[in-house]
């Protein structure tokens, strides 16, 4: 990859880009997951 | 499939799986990057540009894979009950939302150096555009109406007749004169890519799908302790 050639920051863009909304979706999914699992187990806890 | 309907079952199977899927996510990517961005030739025509192709042409497959995964899913659920379907439809969307907002975000950065436009309402642009609108519109009657087992009907037909859109969208460039080139990967009558270009835009798909499958089995996961948890709360308000 030439990043001086022509065009060049718009692959940049592209990849800045993707990467900022795939790691966006990742860290949603993960604490997601975490927060609710973790209210579920607080809950049973308290039930029991 | 009936022997994956118990949610116990599917997490055990799901959380075993779940750290292979990651490690091979992960090193599926570093391969298809490396094969993107160093050894791929940049493009007699387009360039250093060609290269967008890598992240654009993985996230708009996907976005359609993720709504055709949907879409049976809703016909599960319809047909046979299977208590995982909406669940597994559900988790999908939002997955699904963001790779078809990647497809659509990078294909205009890709159109402005080569078109000369960031978006033209050509039917492969407009066609991606409706799926996402979809997605939207999916989630949103989630949101909206609170009674799950409404929603669930309502975001059932809504997935299984939007289903009509993805092969308007694999064959828009085919029915109609478009702006955005024809299919060049998956052909009747084979690639028209190079193998140098090839291997990484296999590879990245196949990042991208396993990506999908490990956020979509967390997802189902949690969606399946929000449930649980909903009718925890509703049998102890019972008992109050």
């Amino acid at each position: 990859m030439d990043w001086n050639a022509d065009h060049a920051g718009f692959v940049t863009a592209a990849y800045a880009l993707s990467l900022v909304l795939v790691a966006g979706l990742i860290m949603y999914v993960f604490n997601r997951d975490a927060r609710i699992r973790k209210r579920l187990a607080q809950f049973e806890k308290a039930k029991k | 499939m009936q022997q994956f309907a118990n949610p116990t079952r599917f997490l055990a199977i799901a959380n075993k799986a779940l750290p292979l899927i990651w490690v091979l996510t992960i090193i599926l990517f570093a391969i298809g990057l490396y094969g993107a961005l160093v050894t791929a030739p940049p493009d007699y025509q387009q360039g250093e540009t060609v290269r967008i192709m890598f992240v654009h042409v993985p996230a708009a497959w996907l976005a359609m894979l993720v709504y055709t995964v949907m879409a049976l899913a809703s016909a599960v659920a319809i047909i046979f009950r299977h208590p995982l379907a909406d669940v597994a439809a559900k988790s999908a969307a939002p997955i699904g939302a963001v790779f078809c907002f990647l497809a659509l975000a990078t294909g205009s950065l890709w159109g402005k150096p080569m078109w000369g436009a960031w978006w033209v309402w050509d039917a492969r642009l407009t066609s991606m555009f409706v799926l996402f609108l979809l997605y939207v519109g999916y989630i949103a009657i989630w949101q909206a109406i609170e009674e799950p087992g409404r929603a669930a009907m309502i975001a059932r037909i809504v997935a299984l007749v939007g289903f009509i859109n993805i092969p308007v969208i694999k064959f828009s460039v085919d029915w109609w004169n478009t702006l955005h080139q024809p299919a060049s990967v998956l052909r009747m009558d084979g690639s028209t890519i190079d193998w140098s270009i090839r291997w990484p835009l296999l590879v990245l798909g196949l990042a991208y799908t396993l990506l999908f499958l490990a956020l979509h089995l967390m997802s189902m996961r949690s969606e399946i302790a929000a449930r649980k948890l909903r009718n925890l709360q509703i049998a102890r308000s019972g008992e109050a």
